[in-house]
C-alpha cells in the first residue's frame, strides 16, 4: 500500500512536469502563428519519444525516491542510536540494573544453550551421522542386550540394509614399556569397524579384512590421545611393536583427534578375531554392533527388514535364541538420551530466569516512560508520529538488549568454563561446550528478541498517552488505572514464572533428600577398590589365575594399614559385571525357566568387608573348595524368584557350566544375602547370586576377562591405603597394574554427581528467579509509593494511622502475587512432568514442595512490599503536600 | 556552428549537465525555463531536446547536485523548480574547468595563434 502510494506520487510527478514542458512548447507556437492543433502537434514532435521519456524519468525518479528514503532511514537510526547512548549515559543507575538483569539471563541461557550444543544439538563429527546405529538383541518387553557372536555373524551374513557392519568389544589392556603398565581403555574390533564411521586415520592405515582372522590378531590402531600421551607423538609411530598385556603389537595407524565418538574414551583398538566355535555360540552376549545404514534407509525399516533373520535365528537355536528380536538405535540419540531431558529441562529452568529478568526491565522501563511521557508529549506536538516515536524506543531497548547481550556473553563464556569444570565427568562431549559462532549467534538473537519482549509494550503505553493530558499535569505522567493494571499484570507474570522454577527445584532437592536416606543394604564407608586384569598371555589355564589373584590377595593383606583384603568380580556402584541365568532345581532347561541374576565370583570375606548382612543360611567360608561340593549364596530377589514362598537353603540351582555328566550343574545354596543397591540409590536392586572364586567356573575368566576387584578396609583413611596396595599387586607381576582405584564413597559420589549436579543448577536458578522476582515486586511497590505521595500525605492528614497505609500499599502487591502464585502452580503441574524421570521416592504433586513454595514466595513478596509500604507510613502529611 | 548541428547528441557528453547547473547558478527554475534560458543564451543555436533534458535532470537530482521543489510560476501555475546544491556548484566548477582545459586543447590544433 505505501509502496503504490510513493510509486503513484513520482508518477503524477513526471507527468505534471512533462504536461506542463509541452504546455509551454504549444504555447510558443501558437505566438508563432501556429493554430492550437498544429502547435500542440508540433511541440509533441519535437518532445520526439514522449511516453519513452516519461518512463525513464519515472524510472530515476522512483530509485531517487527508495535511495532517499534509506538515507534517511539510516540517518534517523543513527540518530536514535546517539540518543539512546547519550540516554543511557545520562541515567546511569538505570542502565546499570536493567543491563546486568539482561546480562544475567542472556548470559545464563546462552551459557546452557552452549552446553545443549555440544551435547545434543550438534552433530557427530563424521560423515552423514544420522546413519550410524546400534544395533542391539532382545526379547519382546526386555531390555536391549548387547550381541553374542552366533547373533552377528548370523546378522552380517544375512543383512542388506547396512553399507557397513562392525562388532566392538570393549576392553582394556596393560600397556607396558613405561616405568609401570598403564591400564588403557579400547576395544577389539572388526575390520568393518572404521569403515562404519568412514572416519580415515591420520597415520598409517587402518586394519584389512585379513587382520581380523585368529592368529594375525596383534596389530593396532591408537587413538590421537593415546599416541600424544604415551608416545610423544612419534611420527615414525608405524610399523613400530608396542607392548599389551605382555605381547608385542604392531602399530599400524592413529587416528584423528576428532575421532572421538562414543561416550567411553578408546584409545586404541585391535581385531577381533571370532573361533569357528564362537561363532555358533549364541548364548554369551559381549558384543556392541555398530552399523551404517544404506542411503535412503530409515531405521525403522532396518529394524523391519532384520525380522526375518532374527526368526530364521529362533528357529535355528530355539535354546539360546528364544525370543531374540533385533534392534536398531540412532547412534546419536543413545549418547544423548540421557542428557537431553536434562539439559533441555536446565533451559528452560533458564529460559523463565530471563522472562523474569525481562519482565522486571519491563517495569523498569515503565517507570520510566511515564517520568519520560512529557519529552514524548513534546515530540509527538513536533510532529513525530507514533510510529516514528515507538520506533526510537524500539532502538533505544535494542541498544540496552545489545549492551545487555555483549556483557551476557562475557558472563557465559565464564560459566561454561565454570559449568565444564563443576559438571560431572562422563557427560559425552561436555568439554566440546564454548562459545562459538553459532552460540554468538543465539545470544545476540535472544537479546533482540527479549529487547521486544521487554520493550514493547512499555513502549506502546508511553506513546499512548495524550499529548494534552502530559502536558497539562506538568509531566507527572498520567498514573492512569491502566497503567496500574499493566504493573500488575507484570507483577503476577513474574511470580507465576518463580513458582513454576521453584517448584522445579524443590521438587529435585527433596528428590535428592530421598536418596540420601535410601538403604543401601551395604556400607561403603573405610573400603577403597581397584581392579587388576591378568593378561591372557602368562596366564592361559584358570588355575595360574588363581593363583596369581590368591597371592596378589595375601601381598595386598600385609601393604602397611590394611586390615583385610577380598576380591570380587563385581561390586557395588562400579561398571561391568556378569550375568548368568539361573535353573532352579526340578524345572527343564529352558529359557522361560532361567532366572537371570548378577554373578559375583568372591572370596568369602567379601560380605563382612561390605557388611552385607546374610539373613539366611551362611555366608561362603573358606571350606567351599575346589572338587567339594558347589555351593551358592543367593540374595533375596534372586531367592524370590528361583523358589517363591520357599525356603532356598539347601535347594539346587544350576548355572554357569556343564556338570561333571555333562548334563546342567547343579550348586548347593547355602546362605540368602540381602539385597543391595547394586548400581546406586536410584536403580532397584537386580537377582544376584555369589561363587566362591575357588569354585569359579573355568569358563568365567574368559567371560570376565581374568579380571577382578580388590576391596580393601584398614586402620586409616580409605585413600591413603593405595600406593601400598599398588606396590603389592607390583610384586606380583610388574606388568599388572591395579587401575580404576578408588574409594566407594567416591564410585557413590560419580553416580549421583549427574543428578546432583542438575539439582544443584536448577536450586541456583530458583534462587535467582526468587530475587528477580522479589526486586521487581519491590520496584513496582516503590514506583506505587512515589507516585501517590501526595495521596498519601492527604491521607494522614485526615486521620489514616501508618497501620492503614501501610495495608493501603501491601495491597497492591497482594493481588497481582496471589494471582501469579495460582498461575505458576497451575502451570508447574504440566511442566514438572517433565521431571518425572528425576523425580525419586516424590510424587510430582508434592504437597510439601508446594506448600514451601507458596510459604517462600509470600514471606519474599510481603518483604519486598513491607519496605516501600514502611516507608509511605513515615511520610510526613505538610511535606508531601508541599511536595 | 551551423544551425544543422542543433541535434542534442552532438552536445559533447557532460556538457548538458555543465550547461544545466549554470542556468541554475542565478536562482532556481523549472525544466522549461532552463530549456528556454539556454536557447536564448545561445541566439538558439543550441536547442534543447527534452529527451535528453529530462532524464538529466532527474539523474543530477538523484546525485544531489540539484534539489526539486514544487513552487508556483510566474503564470501561477503549479512547477517543480530546480535549484543548485552546494555539491552541484563544485561539480559546476569542476566541469567548467575540464571543459575550458578541453576547448583550449582543441583550439591549440583547430584555431593556431
Amino acid at each position: 500500500m505505501v509502496r503504490w502510494l510513493w510509486k503513484k506520487k513520482v508518477d503524477d510527478e513526471v507527468a505534471e512536469e512533462l504536461a506542463f514542458h509541452l504546455e509551454m512548447r504549444t504555447q510558443e507556437h501558437i505566438a508563432r502563428g501556429l493554430d492550437p492543433a498544429a502547435a500542440r502537434e508540433a511541440a509533441l514532435r519535437r518532445f520526439g519519444d514522449f511516453e519513452g521519456v516519461k518512463n525513464t524519468c519515472r524510472e530515476i525518479g522512483r530509485r531517487r525516491d527508495s535511495e532517499m528514503r534509506r538515507r534517511e532511514y539510516f540517518s534517523e537510526f543513527r540518530q536514535d542510536v546517539t540518543f539512546a547512548l547519550r540516554q543511557l549515559i545520562g541515567h546511569p543507575g538505570f542502565t546499570l540494573i536493567a543491563v546486568l538483569t539482561l546480562a544475567l539471563g542472556i548470559g545464563a541461557t546462552t551459557a546452557i544453550f552452549s552446553v545443549v550444543h555440544a551435547v545434543v544439538l550438534r552433530p557427530l563429527p563424521v560423515p552423514r551421522p544420522e546413519q550410524l546405529v546400534y544395533v542391539t538383541t532382545g526379547t519382546q518387553g526386555s531390555g536391549p542386550s548387547d550381541v553374542s557372536v552366533g547373533n552377528y555373524v548370523s546378522l552380517v551374513d544375512r543383512q542388506t540394509v547396512f553399507s557397513n557392519v562392525a562388532a566392538v568389544r570393549h576392553s582394556s589392556f596393560n600397556l607396558s614399556g613405561g616405568e609401570t603398565p598403564v591400564r588403557t581403555p579400547g576395544a577389539r574390533v572388526t575390520a568393518s569397524f572404521f569403515g562404519v564411521f568412514g572416519v580415515p586415520p591420520a597415520l598409517g592405515r587402518v586394519f584389512s579384512g585379513e587382520e581380523d582372522q585368529p592368529g594375525r590378531e596383534q596389530v593396532a590402531v591408537l587413538s590421537d590421545r593415546l599416541w600424544r600421551r604415551s608416545f610423544a607423538g612419534d611420527p615414525a609411530i608405524v610399523g613400530k611393536d608396542i607392548r599389551m598385556n605382555g605381547l608385542p603389537y604392531r602399530v599400524l595407524g592413529v587416528m584423528p583427534a576428532r575421532f572421538d565418538l562414543l561416550a567411553q574414551p578408546e584409545d586404541l583398538w585391535v581385531p577381533i578375531a571370532f573361533t569357528p566355535k564362537e561363532k555358533t555360540m549364541n548364548d554369551d552376549h559381549f558384543l556392541v554392533v555398530v552399523g551404517r545404514l544404506r542411503d535412503g534407509v530409515s531405521r525403522l525399516r532396518a529394524e523391519r527388514s532384520l525380522e526375518p533373520i532374527a526368526m530364521e535365528m529362533r528357529r535355528a537355536d530355539p535354546r539360546d535364541n528364544q525370543g531374540v528380536l533385533f534392534r536398531v538405535d540412532s547412534v546419536l540419540e543413545w549418547m544423548v538420551h540421557d542428557y537431553r531431558t536434562r539439559l533441555f529441562v536446565l533451559l528452560g529452568a533458564v529460559g523463565l530466569v530471563l522472562l523474569i529478568a525481562c519482565v522486571n526491565v519491563a517495569s523498569l522501563l515503565l517507570a520510566r516512560g511515564a517520568a519520560r511521557s512529557r519529552e514524548l508529549a513534546i515530540r509527538a506536538a513536533l510532529g513525530a508520529g507514533r510510529g516514528r516515536i515507538i520506533r526510537q524506543l524500539l532502538t533505544e531497548h535494542a541498544v540496552l538488549a545489545l549492551l545487555a547481550g555483549a556483557v551476557g556473553v562475557a558472563l557465559a563464556a565464564w560459566g561454561i568454563h565454570v559449568l565444564v569444570a563443576a559438571a560431572p565427568a562422563d557427560v559425552p562431549r561436555l568439554e566440546q561446550s564454548r562459545v562459538d559462532a553459532t552460540v554468538l549467534a543465539f545470544a545476540f538473537g535472544v537479546a533482540i528478541v527479549s529487547s521486544l519482549l521487554f520493550g514493547l509494550a512499555p513502549a506502546l503505553r508511553a506513546t499512548r498517552a495524550s499529548v494534552i493530558a502530559s502536558l497539562k499535569e506538568g509531566g507527572r505522567g498520567s498514573a492512569g488505572s491502566t497503567r496500574d493494571r499493566l504493573r500488575s499484570v507484570l507483577i503476577a507474570a513474574e511470580v507465576a514464572l518463580a513458582v513454576l522454577l521453584l517448584v522445579g527445584a524443590g521438587l529435585l532437592i527433596r528428590s535428592a533428600v530421598a536418596l540420601q536416606r535410601v538403604h543401601l543394604g551395604f556400607e561403603p564407608a573405610g573400603v577403597i577398590s581397584g581392579q587388576v586384569s591378568l593378561p591372557a598371555a602368562g596366564y592361559k589355564e584358570p588355575a595360574l589365575v588363581v593363583a596369581a589373584l590368591t597371592r596378589i590377595r595375601q601381598a595386598a593383606a600385609l601393604a602397611p594399614g590394611v586390615r583385610a583384603v577380598e576380591l570380587s568380580t563385581q561390586i557395588p556402584m562400579a561398571r561391568g559385571g556378569n550375568s548368568n541365568g539361573l535353573l532352579p532345581e526340578g524345572k527343564p532347561l529352558a529359557a522361560e525357566n532361567l532366572v537371570q541374576s548378577q554373578l559375583s565370583i568372591v572370596t568369602p570375606g567379601y560380605f563382612q568387608a561390605l557388611k552385607i548382612p546374610i539373613v539366611r543360611g551362611r555366608p561362603l567360608s573358606d571350606d567351599d573348595r575346589r572338587g567339594g561340593q558347589r555351593v551358592m549364596v543367593v540374595n533375596e530377589a534372586a531367592a524370590a524368584a528361583l523358589f517363591p514362598g520357599q525356603d532356598p537353603i539347601g535347594r539346587k540351582v544350576a548355572c554357569c557350566e556343564m556338570g561333571d555328566s555333562g548334563g546342567a550343574d547343579y550348586k548347593l545354596v547355602v546362605g540368602v544375602a540381602a539385597d543391595l543397591r547394586l548400581h546406586g540409590p536410584e536403580e532397584t536392586s537386580p537377582a544376584a547370586f555369589y561363587i566362591p572364586l575357588a569354585q569359579a567356573p573355568d569358563d568365567a575368566w574368559n567371560w570376565i576377562q581374568r579380571t577382578m576387584f580388590l576391596i580393601a578396609r584398614g586402620d586409616a583413611a580409605p585413600a591413603a591405603l593405595a600406593p601400598g596396595l599398588r606396590r603389592a599387586v607390583a610384586a606380583v607381576d610388574p606388568d599388572v597394574p591395579l587401575y580404576d582405584v578408588k574409594t566407594l564413597e567416591q564410585r557413590m559420589g560419580s553416580t549421583l554427581a549427574a543428578a546432583r549436579f542438575n539439582t544443584l543448577l536448577l536450586a541456583l536458578l530458583g534462587i535467582v528467579g526468587l530475587l528477580l522476582a522479589a526486586a521487581g515486586i519491590y520496584g513496582v511497590v516503590s514506583y506505587f509509593v512515589t507516585q501517590r505521595t501526595a495521596e498519601i500525605g492527604v491521607r494522614m492528614a485526615l486521620g489514616a494511622t501508618p497501620w492503614t497505609v501501610t495495608r493501603l500499599v501491601m495491597r497492591q502487591a497482594a493481588v497481582p502475587v496471589a494471582c501469579g502464585v495460582a498461575a505458576g502452580l497451575a502451570a508447574s503441574a504440566v511442566a514438572t512432568r517433565l521431571l518425572t524421570a528425576s523425580l525419586v521416592g516424590v510424587e510430582r504433586t508434592d504437597p510439601l514442595t508446594l506448600a514451601g513454595v507458596v510459604a517462600l514466595l509470600a514471606a519474599a513478596a510481603l518483604l519486598a512490599s513491607f519496605v516501600p509500604a514502611q516507608r509511605a507510613a513515615r511520610v510526613a502529611p505538610v511535606t508531601a503536600l508541599q511536595g | 556552428m551551423p544551425k544543422s548541428s542543433n541535434n542534442a547528441n552532438s552536445l559533447l557528453h557532460g556538457t548538458l549537465d555543465a550547461l544545466v547547473l549554470k542556468t541554475l547558478i542565478t536562482g532556481p527554475r523549472h525544466g522549461y525555463a532552463i530549456a528556454r534560458w539556454i536557447e536564448e543564451a545561445t541566439d538558439e543555436l543550441l536547442q534543447i531536446e527534452e529527451g535528453s533534458l529530462y532524464p538529466a535532470l532527474y539523474r543530477m537530482e538523484r546525485r544531489g547536485w540539484i534539489a526539486a521543489e514544487w513552487g508556483v510560476s510566474e503564470l501561477n501555475r503549479r512547477v517543480k523548480l530546480y535549484r543548485l546544491t552546494p555539491v552541484g556548484r563544485q561539480q559546476l566548477a569542476t566541469e567548467t574547468a575540464q571543459w575550458a582545459q578541453f576547448a583550449s586543447a582543441i583550439s591549440k590544433i583547430l584555431l593556431p595563434a
